[in-house]
């Protein structure tokens, strides 16, 4: 089990390479890097699920159960294993209670992307795997939203591309499709696959009028304490110049200088135009992402 | 969007009562917010299909609070059950999650000054 961790983990250190590749395409044209597109896809995390000790019923202490998870999805579309494997070491009245997750104490949003998540709760100081704790009582009602379903998720995740369509395109572009291209979308993203996602989240990438570019970028700052911030931010500047991240965060924090980002594991070089951070390095939601740190 | 239909008399006998139990601040008549420490921002509520309309659809809520505390609030304003949906969207387009904070959507899809939030019982806008 340890060597298939470690090789695993090796796996997911490729995803340095990014900031190599993100720095070497700034120069060039902003457009189609399907290679960073799939790199961003490919980032998975190595998770240790361990069953919390006062959910235990049986003698027997239950393996901690270890799972590859893709960086890019949330934890609803990826514990259904590893709920039944916890299942029967539980009492049997909290089989159908919802199950939740706890890392270090804190509550997991199931709403957010994972890899969020894990930049959020480790972005400064990585542990791999990521041990985290499962419940199946206590449900922390006035920190989660309830998750009884994966349509639940879905409705989330819909809204969330719609309300960054509006930001980019007065939703123009979500409103045009057909359902069968939203379902594509969502399948996409709930089945791992890469071509028929993005086969439709390129439309929702594409820029619209003469300009080039987003009318604003959907973007999501948070701080460490998990407190999200969203502001308007327009991917140009007042003289027509591309707007860069360094930019954006002197405008949104005059007072603090040296300002570090961090999304998918990695610190954003400074000078990254916020239109190809968008492009290339959102969530499936079409959102930025990013940590502060 | 339709809601401007006479109010249902029915709903309006123990709104201060939902109101007070939920602290939300009337706005002033005269657009005065009352002087507190806090950041209010004005949110305009407007129903849409067949949901009920509220009799006062202008209110100045703390902009930190969470959205899912507004969507409690017009449900005891509107004495929906318990187990009655309520759906809130922006810009009549999408849902905001629960936990998002009135300040972030004002700011983003604020306009005039406040932000519209249309409210209905079935789903709306997918």
């Amino acid at each position: 089990m340890v060597k298939k961790i470690e090789g695993l983990l090796k796996k997911y250190v490729t995803i340095d390479i990014l900031i190599d590749i993100s720095k070497s395409r700034l120069i060039g044209t902003m457009a189609n890097d399907r290679e960073v597109l799939r790199e961003i896809w490919d980032g998975k995390l190595p998770i240790c699920f361990q069953l919390a000790q006062e959910e235990i019923m049986e003698i027997q202490q239950p393996d901690p159960f270890y799972v590859m998870v893709p960086r890019l999805s949330y934890f609803p579309l990826v514990t259904d294993k590893m709920k039944r494997h916890f299942l029967r070491y539980i009492s049997q009245e909290n089989a159908d209670s919802e199950m939740w997750l706890d890392y270090n104490g804190q509550p997991l949003k199931w709403h957010y992307p994972i890899g969020f998540l894990y930049d959020l709760c480790c972005g400064n100081d990585p542990q791999l795997p990521w041990t985290l704790t499962v419940h199946f009582t206590k449900f922390p009602e006035d920190i989660l939203l309830h998750c009884p379903n994966k349509d639940v998720v879905e409705a989330h995740y819909m809204s969330t591309v719609k309300e960054a369509d509006v930001l980019k395109h007065r939703g123009q572009v979500m409103s045009t499709m057909q359902k069968k291209d939203h379902n594509q979308l969502w399948l996409g993203l709930q089945n791992d696959k890469f071509d028929q996602f993005w086969a439709i989240n390129r439309r929702l990438m594409e820029s619209h009028g003469e300009n080039e570019g987003f009318k604003h970028i959907p973007v999501k700052i948070y701080s460490d304490d998990g407190l999200c911030s969203q502001r308007l931010v327009s991917p140009k500047n007042n003289d027509g110049s591309r707007k860069t991240l360094q930019q954006m965060t002197s405008e949104l924090y005059p007072d603090k200088t040296d300002v570090k980002l961090r999304t998918h594991g990695v610190i954003i070089p400074a000078e990254t135009p916020l239109q190809w951070l968008s492009e290339h390095l959102s969530y499936p939601d079409n959102f930025l992402h990013l940590c502060l740190c | 969007m339709g809601d401007e239909k006479p109010s249902d008399d029915s709903q309006q006998n123990s709104l201060s009562n939902a109101t007070e139990n939920l602290k939300i601040e009337e706005q002033k008549e005269n657009g005065d917010a009352a002087k507190t420490d806090k950041v209010k921002i004005d949110i305009l509520l407007k129903a849409t299909g067949n949901a009920p309309i509220m009799k006062k659809k202008k209110w100045a809520v703390d902009a930190e609070k969470p959205i899912g505390w507004i969507m409690e609030f017009v449900k005891k304003y509107l004495k929906l059950e318990p187990d009655e949906k309520l759906f809130l969207y922006v810009n009549q387009t999408f849902a905001p999650s629960p936990d998002q904070i009135v300040r972030n959507l004002y700011e983003c899809f604020g306009t005039d000054g406040k932000l519209v939030l249309h409210y209905c019982k079935t789903q709306a806008w997918g």
